[in-house]
């Protein structure tokens, strides 16, 4: 029994073993051994560096939020297709899987730490954030978050950004426009109550409701994943609100609109970021006319990088991108940037660059990370309008 | 070295540590979903109660929210166990399930929990520390493994009305492996909770669940190392992937899937029957006189009343399988209950060992009443019994279904096994001796580390005798022991039944050999319709004319009542009777082993 | 009004799902945990049927059938046929069905991506009626018509028919009914494909009814069927039906009376009042321990 035992604990070291060595780069703290490989010479577009820069990024790729993640991994690979046409500095990104899983996702930060990585990507939820950027910060791997939208994510420490704008930069914006547009005075918010997202977005939407004066007449809450409303919505109906305000994400934003149709309510619907998706309209189709969506991402700004990138991603995958996509491609185009601006990919260099992120022309506007390293660019209050997202004016 | 893979092996720890938790209650066959909501309530609780690192120290803030932890999953164990301990199976399993998730959506709607965004726990856990935790959940499974309490929970897994039948009390094992199990969980959630920094209700939720019951039984839910086999696999599965360069997304888990679904098809008994086991061998001692460590039993002296019946009877459903009998055995007795099948015999044995409750009349067992009395406490009173469909152990070895056989007359060891008292071992030799002597007793020394559902079907009915035996009972109730054995064997048999009967043993028996019958006992009593309808000396008996008319004219009508009606056997046996010629009442189905189809011997209570 | 419709019509949805789920609990004594599986399948495969296959939706429903009772087959064969004399055959085949469900939603991520889906606006007709004041569409009266109409059909079956006879003798002892010349494979497997084919008619009109798909979409309705099959009776078909109905009542007066927050305490609420009251389901029958 006990030789037998042993040779399950080798067999589970080596693969523990192999598993280091798969993906590992350059082993170690990534400032001694590969150091010499990650500085260059000039700096923004001339900078060349000889080494590759090691980069990690966590996502969902499987579970609960496969869709995101997979949305996510697009507009990185998109980002990166574009950056390796760039000459000077060559990146190696490498894209995880945490299965949606919080445990996945702590492994792979410990094992992108400890193979070198200049900067981690990620994770796609927030929770997942608050459970795994403590071990990059501990270590001094500066991560970029590119969806949490929590509050307290970047408060981990000074390693720790986000290009993502939280609820609380978008919706007291959207509440205000859809007040004056729409003359709320008593509305029914719905949000779901069992995802971290959603439920600060709730938060964000009563807090900014409060301070227009407008009257909640009733909260409801579902589960994420939930897709009949209907008794929900009858229950909203009762109250007869001027508008519905919902915070929920895409999977339950399709059915919900369509439902409230459906039901004959036709009070305007305001959702979140969690409703900046093209699937809104592609789905619900006739339903989703006249919904009001307060998001980070304008999906129909004419400026010219969000113009390329939608050609791009459209060419690349026959499909419109959403929010996590665009937020995705261009978080790796600002590490570019912050890799550049010192031609280093140190990690320490890297981190320092980014807090100095100013007024970049981005997909998301002109961007700039504020002083607690989150994001900071014009958010969008879009209506829904023949199918396609308009600038609610 | 270490460092590196320290998460790796942290959370190889902490899904163990779950997985015991399931292991816990599948030990004792009760399939549990409800740990998820003890891992819930007992993170949240711990993390929330336990004082501050900074004015205690990290290391005593999570001992206390350990042991909150543990109390609040115990205690919610308790409190969800004493309504559903009397669920079986999948329902048991639905109705935990329902109270997981109750927990977690109550916790969703808790202002202290952070709801969905969840609670902030500060990260003190170690690899250590956890590994340290899981060698004390290890050792406790261990020590338990070997001993009174962890056979008895064994036997019930594996048969449960057996093993109440041995005087276990079931429903206290079960509840207290319950309870064991929502410690467990409890210890696993504020580990979890101080090593992942946020908890949320959703990390607890049904899936979770799932995968603690996957942990558990791939790693084998029948041997103590099993969990962690199975926390190991289930948490290197993804760093071999991601090692061999499995590209990210669906290919993964469904590779895993597949790897799972190979395990379970092809290792029945999960990892760890890939490790061999040591089987216990009797100690070689048998002859060895000595009784200490045994409990003594005071015996009825001869002549004393052992069973007393008065106007007994049973109704199934308008049938009445058995029906006002009267009937006294007294201590030193060996009687054997005669009558055609659906006569009532097997009705009124359960009966008196306290199997079914009784619809009308009365009757005291070694001076317990039957009626509502639970039968491990008949079984305690003194009553040890045979079953007509053997009812062993069936994944235990034949010595260890003896040695749950000696359940009630050896000490519980388990607590002082964990310390290793020698006064535990000292015990569990004594039992040990005793099964030795109950095997040797029935001839079966040599096959006591073969699992009995091995044994050839003869072996096995005498093993159940041995199982028997080994409660060193008062009364010994065998029912149709002789079934399935040959006339060699049967004649082994009757003398070792009048040698217990020199002992000072009562026994009651059925049997269709009604040869067998008059060469044993002492007092023959013919049942037939559910009624007694000859009680005497074997000659007086098998003298009696009612007895013949009951034997000859029973073939045609025999279809109603009794819990034999429908089996396959009836039909085999009652044509067995038809066929006899008249004079052959002395031995009524002569040969029986030879006519007799093996009868099912598939269990019934796998739930 | 509309609540109670609402009610009627999300309850007719659980009713559906659960009837699978009971079948093979009834004759089997065991939870086919890839249940969930195969309604997510269906449901994709229906929707590809419908948008790339062009067909209408009355063609692609007999098809998804078909497709659910070959997945059934496939179900029994790989996941509970080979353990079939296993000790611990309980236990064992929860993980391996579980273990094919993963399979199952991994290949159906591979194939359709991991984003939701619907059907193509249009293909069913979105027709509405007003039942006193209350908005009905013609897919919930569809959907409640069909679920009737299989009970009544199943309950027929297995009440009836040769078939149905051999499916109730291997549920009341497996080892009598191959005695009797019962061919047990054959039963069990065919209550397998049946059980399926009605979990892949329940994924279609679900996501018809809720206008989207989702890899998840099981997964999400199975703690509730679990909770159905407990409140009507292991087993029995109409007890599916009524504790279908009777949850989705409460869950839509729970939102009413109770509060939204609550509502999925609802189905666990009712599962743990019947197994105190009534362990064996308000229409189970209490099966007698053999001694």
């Amino acid at each position: 029994m006990r030789t037998k035992l042993h040779t399950v604990a080798a067999a589970g070291a080596a693969a523990l073993l192999l598993a280091s060595c798969g993906s590992g780069e350059s082993g170690g703290g990534g400032d001694s051994a590969a150091s010499g490989g990650l500085t260059g010479e000039g700096s923004g577009e001339s900078c060349t560096i000889e080494g590759e820069v090691p980069l990690g990024a966590v996502l969902s790729l499987t579970g609960a939020a496969a869709s995101y993640g997979e949305s996510q991994q697009r507009g990185l690979e998109l980002a990166a297709g574009e950056l390796a046409e760039q000459d000077g500095v060559t990146y190696d990104l490498t894209i995880e899987d945490d299965q949606t899983d919080p445990r996945q996702a702590i492994t792979l930060f410990e094992q992108f730490v400890s193979d070198g990585a200049s900067l981690i990507i990620g994770p796609t939820l927030s929770n997942a954030a608050v459970q795994a950027d403590p071990i990059a910060q501990e270590a001094g791997v500066p991560v970029l978050g590119i969806s949490n939208t929590a509050a307290g994510v970047t408060e981990i420490g000074d390693y720790i950004f986000r290009d993502s704008l939280t609820e609380q930069a978008v919706i007291p914006q959207t509440i205000a426009q859809a007040t004056e547009q729409f003359g709320l005075e008593d509305v029914v918010v719905m949000y779901s109550n069992d995802d971290a997202f959603t439920e600060s977005g709730y938060e964000a939407f009563a807090a900014a409701l409060e301070e227009e004066g407008v009257t909640v007449s009733e909260t409801i809450t579902f589960s994420k994943s939930d897709t009949d409303f209907r008794a929900l919505l009858t229950q909203a109906q009762e109250s007869d609100p001027d508008a519905l305000v919902v915070s929920a994400l895409i999977e339950a934003a399709v059915p919900l609109v369509t439902q409230a149709r459906e039901l004959g309510i036709d009070v305007p619907i305001i959702g979140g970021n969690g409703f900046n998706n093209p699937t809104l309209m592609a789905d619900a189709g006739e339903a989703a006319e006249g919904v009001v969506v307060g998001a980070a991402w304008n999906s129909s700004s004419d400026n010219p990088e969000n113009q390329a990138f939608l050609e791009a991603y459209e060419a690349e995958y026959g499909a419109q991108p959403d929010q996590f996509a665009a937020q995705a491609y261009t978080g790796l185009k600002l590490v570019d940037q912050a890799v550049r601006a010192n031609c280093s990919a140190e990690r320490d260099s890297i981190q320092e660059a980014l807090g100095q992120i100013e007024d970049v022309p981005t997909v998301l506007g002109e961007f700039s990370i504020d002083e607690n390293r989150d994001a900071d660019h014009p958010a969008v209050v879009q209506v829904v309008e023949n199918g396609a997202f308009a600038v609610l004016e | 070295m270490l460092g590196q893979y320290a998460t790796t092996l942290t959370f190889i720890a902490l899904g163990a540590i779950f997985a015991y938790s399931f292991y816990a209650v599948l030990i004792a066959g009760q399939l549990s979903l409800g740990q998820a909501g003890f891992a819930s309530l007992a993170a949240f609780s711990g993390a929330y109660l336990a004082p501050s690192g900074d004015d205690v120290g990290d290391v005593a803030a999570l001992l206390i929210a350990v042991a909150i932890g543990m109390s609040v999953g115990a205690i919610g164990a308790v409190v969800l166990g004493l309504p559903t301990m009397h669920l079986r199976g999948v329902f048991l399993a639905i109705a935990t399930l329902g109270f997981a998730e109750a927990v977690r959506v109550v916790l969703l709607n808790q202002e202290w929990t952070g709801g969905a965004q969840g609670l902030g726990v500060p990260r003190v856990l170690t690899v250590g520390m956890a590994w340290t935790a899981l060698a004390l959940v290890a050792y406790w499974f261990w020590r338990m493994g070997r001993s009174r309490y962890g056979r008895a929970l064994e036997a019930i897994r594996e048969d449960e009305l057996a093993a109440r039948s041995m005087g276990i009390d079931v429903g206290r094992h079960r509840l207290a492996a319950f309870v064991t199990a929502g410690a467990v969980a409890g210890l696993y959630g504020v580990l979890y909770a101080y090593y992942v920094r946020l908890i949320a209700p959703n990390d607890f939720d049904f899936v979770a669940a799932v995968e603690g019951l996957v942990t558990a039984v791939v790693g084998g839910s029948t041997m103590f190392l099993g969990p962690l086999l199975g926390s190991g696999f289930q948490t290197i599965v993804p760093e071999i992937q991601r090692a061999v360069g499995v590209e990210a997304g669906w290919i993964r888990p469904f590779l895993a899937g597949l790897l799972l679904l190979v395990v379970i098809l092809f290792l029945p008994g999960g990892l760890a029957s890939l490790l061999p086991r040591r089987t216990r061998m009797p100690s070689g001692a048998a002859d060895d006189d000595d009784t200490t460590g045994l409990a003594g039993r005071r015996h009825p002296a001869a002549g004393e009343p052992v069973i007393t019946l008065a106007g007994l009877g049973k109704e199934y459903g308008g049938v009445h399988a058995v029906r006002g009998v009267d009937l006294e055995i007294r201590a030193g007795e060996v009687v054997g209950l005669i009558g055609p099948n659906g006569a009532g015999k097997t009705t009124l044995v359960n009966m008196i060992s306290g199997l079914v409750p009784p619809s009308s009349g009365s009757a005291t067992v070694l001076g317990t009443a039957i009626g509502s009395t639970p039968v491990h406490r008949i079984a305690a009173a003194g009553v040890s019994r045979t079953f007509q469909h053997s009812k062993l152990f069936n994944r235990l070895s034949a010595l260890e279904n003896v040695l749950v056989g000696a359940h009630l007359v050896s000490r519980p060891t388990f607590l002082r096994r964990l310390l290793w008292l020698p006064s535990a071992r000292r015990d569990e030799r004594a039992a040990l001796r005793q099964a030795a002597r109950c095997l040797e007793r029935v001839g079966l020394t040599d096959l006591a580390a073969s699992r009995a559902e091995a044994l050839s079907y003869g072996d096995q009915r005498r093993l159940e005798i041995a199982r028997a035996l080994a409660s060193d009972p008062s009364l010994l109730i065998l029912d149709e022991p002789a079934a399935g054995m040959n006339h060699v064997e049967a004649g082994r048999l009757s003398e070792l039944i009048r040698s217990l009967a020199l002992d000072g043993l009562t026994i009651l028996f059925i049997e269709h050999n009604v040869g067998m019958v008059l060469q044993t006992c002492t007092r023959v009593v013919v049942l037939n319709f559910g009624e007694v309808i000859a009680s005497g000396t074997p000659d007086q008996v098998a003298a009696d004319p009612a007895v013949i008319e009951a034997y000859l004219g029973s073939a045609d009508d025999d279809a109603d009542g009794g819990p034999l009606a429908g089996s396959p056997r009836a039909g085999a046996t009652a044509a067995g009777a038809e066929a006899a010629p008249p004079d052959a009442v002395a031995n009524l189905r002569p040969g029986a082993a030879g006519t007799l189809d093996t009868p099912d011997s598939t269990p019934r209570d796998a739930t | 009004m509309q609540q109670l419709l609402n009610g009627i019509f999300i309850g007719s949805i659980y009713a559906l799902f659960a009837i699978g789920f009971t079948l093979v609990f009834g004759i089997l004594d065991r939870l086919n945990l890839a249940h969930p599986a195969v309604f997510a399948a269906s449901a994709f495969v229906g929707i590809e049927l419908v948008e790339r296959g062009g067909l209408s939706l009355w063609a692609a429903l007999p098809i998804v059938f078909v497709f659910g009772a070959v997945l059934g087959l496939v179900i029994e064969r790989v996941a509970f046929r080979p353990l079939k004399n296993r000790p611990d055959a309980h236990f064992a085949g929860l993980i391996s069905s579980i273990a094919l469900a993963g399979m199952l939603i991994a290949v159906l991520q591979w194939r359709y991506g991991p984003d939701t889906r619907r059907f193509p606006p249009g293909s069913f007709p979105d027709t509405r009626y007003e039942v006193f004041g209350a908005q009905v569409t013609l897919v919930q009266v569809v959907i409640l018509v069909v679920s009737l109409a299989l009970m009544v059909g199943l309950t027929y079956m297995v009440t009836r028919t040769r078939l149905g006879r051999g499916m109730r003798a291997v549920a009341e002892n497996p080892t009598a009914a191959r005695v009797l010349g019962v061919n047990v494979d054959r039963v069990t497997a065919v209550t397998f494909a049946i059980s399926s084919a009605l979990g892949a008619v329940a994924g279609v009109l679900f996501a018809i009814n809720v206008n989207t798909a989702q890899l998840g979409m099981g997964a999400a309705i199975e703690l509730k069927g679990l909770a159905v099959i407990i409140v009507g009776g292991m087993g029995s078909l109409p007890g599916a039906l009524i504790g279908g109905l009777l949850l989705g009542l409460a869950e839509v007066f729970a939102v009413q009376y109770i509060g939204s927050s609550w509502v999925n305490v609802i189905a666990f609420g009712l599962l743990f009042v019947i197994l105190l009251l009534r362990p064996q389901g308000l229409l189970g029958a209490r099966k007698v321990r053999e001694v």
